[in-house]
């Protein structure tokens, strides 16, 4: 009882100080928390891409440059019986916003007759295909997308694209994809943009990029070559990659979340080392005379060494604690639940991040005692007395 | 050699700053009796704290040997020392170094920590150690709530509870007024008299040191002479 009476009682001595290393040790998990969280969703949306078995082509010197509308039927014609190359659509990203709201979308044109082959992961019903086959205006929205707008099937919403034609666009909502693992993205009939385009006065119909749903693997290795010498030596040549690597590549180019993330949540750990070891030294320094006479008294250094690290620990586990606690609850439990990262998924914040940030905590504790911790194994008591008279 | 005599045959202790060579003791024999009190004088720079610090096992000698009762301290490593100390050594300190944030029994228990012993027999010595000492009433004062005095008394309790054959005291009255000093000089004087302690304590102030049954004066590192006192009655003021 004694031990845990002194322990509380040292760290309680200076409460501004602790409270303050509290807090320099919770906001830096707190960010180590959420960047992880989105470097884990990134890295979810990436490896879910490569389950679906699709292709991306684009325009070999950017993503930018969009493509000929007939590579659809070329590409089509390397396997008539469709087989092996299941499916091709034509997509075109436009951005857009909902006017008098700053939040952005992610909304895509897709070829309506072949996105549902294509996108089998948004498990629409029967009544849906067939609203979505039936109305050139149809959208189908991310579930969080939806109640972030309050949008509910049936509803008609207007987009102000972020690309031509820069017009209002209206659609109807014909299924808010309560299934799907994307819950972001709003997909619509690309030949209504066509549409809207020519209206506008952009005449030449060009695609954003091919997406190809293949057979098997050795089918997706197989077109992979196949496109790219077919569109060989043409002033479009094209870039085909699976489409993890094309996501990748998409999210790298944008933001480069994952590196980014990862540096900024290695920093702020570091920055809660430096915080939590300034304090432990201090607190050294303060007690020297009190740990002198209890090493005088017969307490070895590994003991006392023993109640440094303990007091770090209990600190740095607190302040980990909120931190991790912090996200967690506000994320899960919250409004905020419903928060989303642009392009990528919504925030999850899982229980395996915020224990790897509690184990980032301990970890940050054994560092921030390291050093009072060895010079208090080491102390040498008459030094350490004599310097206090 | 019996019980815990003290001895210290030709002991030199040399300090080093900056490659310079510091003779602190040059060849020092010493012998105190089990059960005997005896006070260190001597000017600043004498050795009397380096002494204190030989005999407690808290420094080594550069040569010579150091012997408590059975203990050879000066072949013992750290480890041992510091195990011998917690078992045979009270210690008492000028500015008493207690630990502001706990009670006085929880200062007075903290030297048991080191025992395997139930938490009730922890609190049953500490309290007939504070009753020792004439603070059993004030077993749940913090040290900021106690007066210097009662601080010295708690850091007395301390030193004894873990019922050591030794005690050694740095000056336990330079930081006292007069009365106060004449209350633990009267306690130390008890302890020695009624429990048996054996006792060493460097003082500066030659009434505190008349007040122990014999005064050693060191000068330059060696035993410049020794003075005999006769048995002072307790509360003879300092």
């Amino acid at each position: 009882m004694l031990r845990l009476a002194y322990l509380y009682r040292n760290l309680t001595r200076n409460p501004m100080r602790a409270l303050l290393t509290c807090a320099a040790v919770a906001l830096p998990i707190a960010i180590y928390v959420l960047s992880m969280s989105v470097v884990d969703g990134v890295n979810r949306f990436l490896d879910n891409s490569a389950r679906q078995l699709r292709l991306a082509v684009t325009h070999r010197s950017s993503i930018i440059n969009p493509l000929p509308a007939g590579y659809r039927a070329k590409i089509e014609s390397l396997d008539p019986t469709r087989t092996r190359l299941l499916s091709v659509c034509g997509i075109d990203w436009i951005g857009g916003k909902i006017e008098g709201d700053p939040r952005p979308l992610s909304t895509l044109g897709a070829d309506h007759d072949t996105f549902v082959q294509t996108f089998p992961e948004y498990r629409l019903t029967p009544e849906e295909i067939a609203e979505w086959n039936r109305d050139r205006r149809a959208i189908i929205v991310g579930a969080a997308a939806a109640r972030q707008f309050g949008w509910k099937v049936g509803d008609r919403i207007t987009i102000l694209p972020s690309l031509p034609p820069y017009q209002p666009m209206e659609f109807r909502v014909i299924s808010t994809a309560p299934r799907a693992e994307d819950p972001l993205t709003l997909w619509f009939h690309r030949q209504y943009l066509v549409e809207a385009r020519k209206q506008a006065g952009w005449e030449e119909e060009r695609v954003g990029f091919y997406f190809i749903k293949c057979a098997s693997q050795a089918d997706l290795d197989h077109f992979r070559v196949a496109i790219d010498e077919l569109f060989a030596n043409t002033p479009d040549e094209t870039k085909t990659q699976d489409e993890k690597a094309f996501m990748n590549e998409f999210i790298t180019q944008q933001f480069n979340l994952p590196r980014n993330l990862t540096i900024l949540a290695a920093v702020t750990v570091f920055v809660a080392v430096m915080a939590a070891a300034n304090t432990m030294s201090m607190n050294f320094r303060d007690r020297l005379n009190e740990l002198a006479t209890l090493k005088a008294m017969g307490f070895r250094g590994t003991l006392i060494s023993a109640i440094i690290q303990a007091e770090s620990l209990f600190l740095c586990a607190v302040g980990g604690l909120l931190g991790a606690a912090g996200p967690y609850v506000a994320f899960n439990h919250t409004p905020l639940r419903d928060f989303t990262v642009p392009l990528i998924q919504q925030l999850d914040v899982r229980a395996a991040t915020c224990g790897k940030a509690m184990l980032m905590a301990v970890g940050i504790s054994v560092l921030a005692a390291l050093w009072p911790a060895w010079l208090a194994a080491r102390m040498n008591v008459v030094a350490a007395l004599r310097s206090l008279e | 050699m019996s019980g815990t005599d003290i001895v210290l045959q030709d002991v030199r202790k040399v300090y080093y700053k900056d490659r310079l060579e510091i003779p602190v003791l040059e060849g020092l024999d010493l012998r105190v009796d089990a059960g005997d009190f005896v006070a260190l004088m001597g000017p600043s720079g004498s050795g009397k704290s380096t002494l204190l610090h030989l005999i407690g096992g808290l420094d080594r000698p550069t040569s010579g040997q150091v012997r408590v009762g059975q203990a050879e301290l000066h072949r013992m490593s750290e480890r041992q020392l510091t195990a011998w100390r917690s078992r045979h050594v009270g210690f008492i300190f000028q500015m008493y170094h207690l630990v502001p944030v706990l009670t006085a029994a929880q200062n007075v228990e903290l030297p048991l920590l080191l025992f395997r012993m139930p938490a009730r027999q922890r609190r049953q010595r500490v309290q007939v150690a504070l009753d020792v000492v004439g603070l059993g009433d004030r077993m749940d004062h913090r040290p900021n709530q106690l007066s210097g005095g009662q601080e010295q008394r708690v850091a007395i309790a301390r030193a004894i509870v873990t019922d050591p054959d030794v005690i050694l005291a740095d000056e336990p009255t330079g930081d006292l007024d007069a009365a106060t000093s004449s209350e633990i000089l009267d306690l130390l004087r008890l302890l020695n008299s009624e429990f048996g302690k054996t006792i060493v304590m460097v003082t500066h102030d030659p009434r505190a040191a008349a007040r122990s049954r014999r005064t050693l004066h060191l000068d330059k590192g060696v035993l410049d002479r020794e003075e005999l006192h006769a048995a002072t009655p307790t509360g003879a003021g300092a």
